[in-house]
């Protein structure tokens, strides 16, 4: 299982005013900027679960995923996964784990998916019947059969994700970090990806931990969310439950001659609000809804649970 | 270990992957390098109107440059920002995550890059002996092997000083400049640009004491017969000495750099 508690980190960037003055200036004093990427968080995660991360940009998301995964050292607080403190990178947690980002290949470019495999397969130290029959069995699920000996930097990045993804999973991880998975794919490789998560969740139950700002990945993947906002979580809990939280409200789309924009409403000012609306603008159309997921994401994201 | 042969597998792979830049890097540098040498040498042996200089006679120096650009190339394994580039955009996260020491992997993909010149300078070193009066002896081959063991054992120290260098990516963004500097020092004080025969006795004597002549000029040397026992064995020492210290000046860099990783890129 994976257990945080009071979990922080801390990043120092160098800050340089834009403009050649500023260039010369940073050559002699910099001025730097902290940032509380996580804020003293805590999380619980049990074997089998899936957990979607959501949260906006910065928000804090992938350095938790990074703390998870043993790239960086947090700056206080614990963590273990797998009754292992991630960032000491024991080779036992290692081989139980992924990372699966949707921005940075792992696999190695110049060579045919198959060459990095066959390394993988000696550094995770799998037997030859059990790597033979996942890379048969990743294969047919992803339907990349053709592309294992071409150089993986000829495919085209649906493809290419596929075989992050086989690489990433070749050693039936334990736990399996994705950030990102997929970013950048067109819809029908989105849906293969999903899809083949979905399966793959439902055979060999991992712990995942999903990061995507698509929220079909989440809708489709993850029972729980937990949505991060500035390095806090402001909600962690079953994805069904998030709809219901603004049911005080109603959402009203509107489009007049000059934009298209959402508004949520409480439902005792709906009348009221709907007619200041027709009353101030040219309304071209107005359709007045429940707040889907998004809708609701969107504004805990902006504001936090005080919206609710 | 069998993780170890396949890195190696997949360097060599990477290498021969691409084919224009084997056959450039392989003939078209070394052709060039010798040519200009030779020319060079020419006109300085006329100029001088002496047969031998500071010990070389113009066939050994040849011999020399044509040493010289594999013999580095041997030396500085992979090229700059081997590892100082993958720190910098984040692809260096797989080695944190693969259940592999980064220290073993990165040394094993470097001393592979070194081999493969080690190859090529076997088979330049044959050809050019092979045109030569004597021809391959016995005695040339041993020397061959012996320089070409010394190369790999210096390119190893290389490799940790590289890696030193490169490390300090975690503080300071860019080293370029900084790995530029070291392979000049490197390639000036070891005696690539001109023999060592050539520098001032103080200076030669003050040389002892860095890791410099021992990366180039020894190799070199021993792989053209020109070196004794004595200094193979005090060369050989001296290597072994600048490697602990470099290995461990690498390590702990990394212990404490890697607090500052921040896995940029994803």
């Amino acid at each position: 299982m994976i257990k945080v508690q009071n979990l922080s980190k801390t990043f120092i960037s160098h800050i340089k005013e834009p403009g050649l003055k500023g260039s010369i200036k940073a050559l002699v004093k910099r001025e730097t900027k902290v940032k509380e990427a996580l804020k003293s968080v805590n999380l619980e995660i049990k074997r089998g679960e899936i957990i979607g991360l959501i949260g906006a940009n910065g928000a804090g998301k992938t350095t938790l995923v990074k703390i998870l995964s043993g790239i960086v050292h947090p700056t206080s607080g614990e963590a273990t996964v797998l009754g292992f403190k991630p960032w000491e990178r024991h080779n036992e947690y290692r081989k139980q784990m992924c990372l699966i980002m949707g921005q940075k290949a792992q696999v190695w470019w110049d060579l045919p998916a198959l060459d990095s495999f066959l390394l993988l397969k000696e550094i995770y130290q799998i037997p030859d019947t059990i790597y033979k029959r996942n890379v048969e069995f990743l294969a047919e699920t992803l339907m990349v059969k053709d592309h294992l000996r071409t150089q993986v930097r000829k495919l085209s990045l649906g493809e290419r994700m596929k075989i992050e993804l086989m690489a990433a999973l070749l050693h039936q991880p334990s736990v399996i970090f994705m950030d990102e998975p997929t970013i950048g794919l067109d819809l029908s490789a989105q849906r293969a990806v999903r899809d083949f998560m979905k399966n793959y969740q439902r055979e060999f139950k991992p712990i995942t931990i999903l990061t995507s700002h698509y929220m079909e990945d989440i809708k489709e993947l993850c029972p729980r969310v937990v949505i991060i906002k500035e390095g806090e979580f402001v909600y962690d809990g079953a994805l069904s439950k998030i709809q219901g939280m603004l049911g005080d409200e109603k959402c009203l789309s509107v489009t007049t001659k000059e934009s298209t924009y959402k508004l949520n409403v409480p439902r005792s000012e709906l009348a009221s609000k709907t007619s200041e609306i027709f009353k101030a603008n040219e309304v071209l159309d107005l359709n007045i809804h429940d707040p889907s997921i998004e809708d609701v994401i969107e504004s805990i994201m902006k504001n936090g649970m005080k919206s609710k | 270990m069998n993780w170890w042969r396949h890195v190696v597998a997949n360097e060599l792979r990477k290498i021969l992957a691409f084919r224009s830049d084997f056959w450039v890097t392989f003939l078209g540098q070394t052709i060039i390098q010798v040519l200009i040498a030779r020319a060079l040498w020419q006109s300085i042996f006329d100029a001088n109107g002496t047969k031998v200089m500071e010990g070389f006679t113009l066939p050994m120096m040849t011999l020399y440059y044509i040493i010289v650009p594999v013999g580095n190339k041997i030396l500085t394994g992979e090229n700059v920002g081997f590892l100082a580039r993958e720190i910098y955009d984040g692809s260096f996260n797989r080695y944190l995550i693969y259940p592999i020491s980064f220290f073993q992997y990165k040394t094993l993909t470097y001393l592979t890059h070194s081999f493969f010149f080690a190859l090529q300078l076997v088979l330049i070193y044959l050809l050019f002996n092979l045109f030569q009066p004597d021809g391959v002896t016995l005695t040339l081959l041993l020397n061959l092997l012996s320089g070409v063991a010394i190369f790999l054992v210096a390119s190893y120290v290389f490799c940790m000083i590289a890696m030193s260098i490169e490390l300090l990516s975690l503080w300071a963004d860019n080293i370029w400049s900084l790995m530029v500097m070291a392979r000049f020092f490197v390639y000036f004080f070891g005696g690539s640009y001109m023999p060592l025969n050539f520098f001032p006795d103080w200076a030669v004597s003050a040389l002892q004491y860095t890791p410099f002549p021992y990366l180039v000029s020894l190799p070199i040397r021993t792989t053209m017969g020109l070196a004794s026992s004595t200094e193979i064995q005090v060369g050989l020492v001296s290597l072994l000495v600048w490697s602990i210290l470099f290995h461990l000046t690498a390590r702990s860099l990394w212990s404490k750099g890697e607090y500052r990783y921040n896995g940029v890129g994803i």
